[in-house]
């Protein structure tokens, strides 16, 4: 069973057509990299995905749940919306952690507002809290960040900032954890510690869609690569059949630009 | 008027008590007004942004001097309905300009927040209202207390043309001496403000200070 899939997505921004009728669907643990020119619209499929754009056409499925569908004459409430955005995780390449926050706070700010919904809120709230926050303190030591729980943003590095950001989007435990350029506003020599969380979180099969400009990278931690050019997918398959045995034309001359650098 | 006391130093602080009574009027009623205003600027519903926005800016394009002229006649000429009170004439005058600065720094602080900071709180299941007040308002905050500190210290100073309409503020008050041949009252009267406004100083450094655990 699929965990997600996606139907003929298609989103204009007026009159300018940035996707162009996306299908693909993505197995449980299974990572999906989508790789593709600036424009090509990897970013706008992703937000689409996570609600921050609205699709003009197509559908969304998770779990064989509709959770987006054009032809559905009743638009999403915002209740809708954040329950069915709840199923994905999203990590941003500039991080966007909360500033006034600590590093633990950050992690377990949204699931204590979320927590507030439950019935028993009000007669637990202590021990809810004190759940969360061993939650927090757990998934901090996974990204290697136990020692930094009372920092503030400010006071961390850029790879330290983004796997904040990675705890902060596991703390909801989303169905796809997607991840957008999470390296792109990196230091190079910050990128691997980044890199390395993502995939330990691959290996031990976390559903992730990452759309991502570093190659190697891809290649290695991927199960599936897409292609985007244009608004459409150009390419589609295992690393290795996209990697070294591409069948479009502009997949090999995207590859060897990036290659030769 | 009260009784006009013949000692100076009695009659300037009598007087100043007039510039921080109307000081602290406008900024407890110009603070929420000024919110309002931006609420209307920013306004989806263009009319009313739009006329709201000319409002702002007759406000900040006119003198409050003539502001306090006409919030003092115009009712009494349009309406027939003369002010009665000439302090709270002012403070109208003063409610009004104050609330449109106001609104404006307002929203430079709320727009000056990254839409990432939004987008992280949506990606996060958060609803509106919890993105506004536990990850935006303290950011705006901390951003606009520097303007606010500007704007603060002005309104202690402008109370003064309140004297204009006839309120024995402060130098209303020293300016009587200065007609007795006694001028050292009126330049004492900058005293007064130096101190008030030393005070507010270090109020607007301390609240910075507290507000610097974090950077946004």
């Amino acid at each position: 069973m699929a965990i997600l899939e996606v139907k003929n997505l298609r989103k204009n921004f007026g009159s300018l057509e940035v996707l162009k009728g996306i299908d693909f669907s993505l197995e449980k643990g299974e990572v999906l990299a989508m790789i593709g020119a600036s424009g090509s619209g990897k970013t706008t499929l992703l937000r689409c995905l996570n609600f921050l754009e609205r699709p003009t056409e197509g559908q969304i499925f998770v779990k064989d749940n509709v959770i987006f569908d054009s032809s559905d004459a009743r638009s999403l409430g915002e209740a809708e919306i954040r329950k069915n955005r709840l199923h994905f995780g999203m990590v941003f390449q500039a991080f966007n952690l909360f500033p006034q926050y600590t590093v633990l706070k950050n992690c377990t700010l949204a699931k204590e507002l979320l927590a507030q919904e439950r019935p028993d809120y009000k007669s637990r709230k202590k021990e809810i809290f004190e759940e969360i926050r061993e939650q927090g303190l757990e998934i901090l030591d996974k990204v290697g960040l136990r020692d930094r729980i009372d920092y503030y943003p400010h006071q961390l590095s850029g790879g330290q900032q983004q796997r904040v950001a990675i705890a902060r989007a596991l703390m909801l435990q989303p169905d796809i954890l997607c991840f957008d350029e999470p390296t792109s506003a990196l230091d190079p020599e910050l990128t691997g510690e980044v890199l390395k969380v993502i995939k330990g979180l691959a290996d031990h099969h976390t559903t992730m869609v990452i759309v991502t400009h570093e190659m190697q990278f891809a290649r290695d931690v991927s199960d599936k690569v897409l292609f985007l050019d244009q608004g459409v997918i150009a390419e589609y398959g295992t690393p290795s059949q996209v990697f070294e045995n591409p069948t479009e034309e502009r997949t090999k001359q995207f590859l060897e630009r990036y290659f030769e650098n | 008027m009260s009784s006009i006391s013949s000692n100076p130093i009695e009659s300037l602080s009598t007087g100043f008590i007039y510039n921080l009574e109307l000081f602290a009027l406008t900024l407890l009623l110009a603070l929420p007004l000024g919110l309002i205003i931006m609420f209307f600027t920013t306004s989806k519903f263009k009319p009313l942004a739009w006329v709201s926005k000319v409002f702002v800016w007759i406000i900040r394009g006119t003198p409050l001097m003539l502001q306090l002229f006409v919030v003092l006649y115009a009712p009494g000429l349009l309406f027939e309905i003369p002010m009665s009170n000439r302090f709270t004439a002012a403070v109208i005058a003063f409610v009004i300009n104050y609330a449109c600065y106001f609104s404006e720094i307002y929203r430079g602080g709320i727009e000056s927040i990254p839409k990432g900071q939004y987008e992280a709180g949506q990606v996060l299941g958060m609803t509106r209202s919890q993105i506004f007040f536990k990850i935006i308002l303290l950011q705006v905050i901390k951003r606009i207390i520097p303007p606010m500190g500007n704007e603060v210290i002005t309104l202690v100073k402008d109370t003064s043309l309140s004297r204009i309409i006839g309120i024995a503020e402060i130098i209303m008050c020293a300016e009587r001496f200065t007609k007795q041949g006694l001028i050292w009252p009126l330049f004492s009267t900058g005293l007064y403000f130096l101190l008030f406004n030393g005070i507010l100083t270090i109020l607007f450094g301390f609240i910075e200070k507290k507000m610097d655990y974090f950077r946004a």
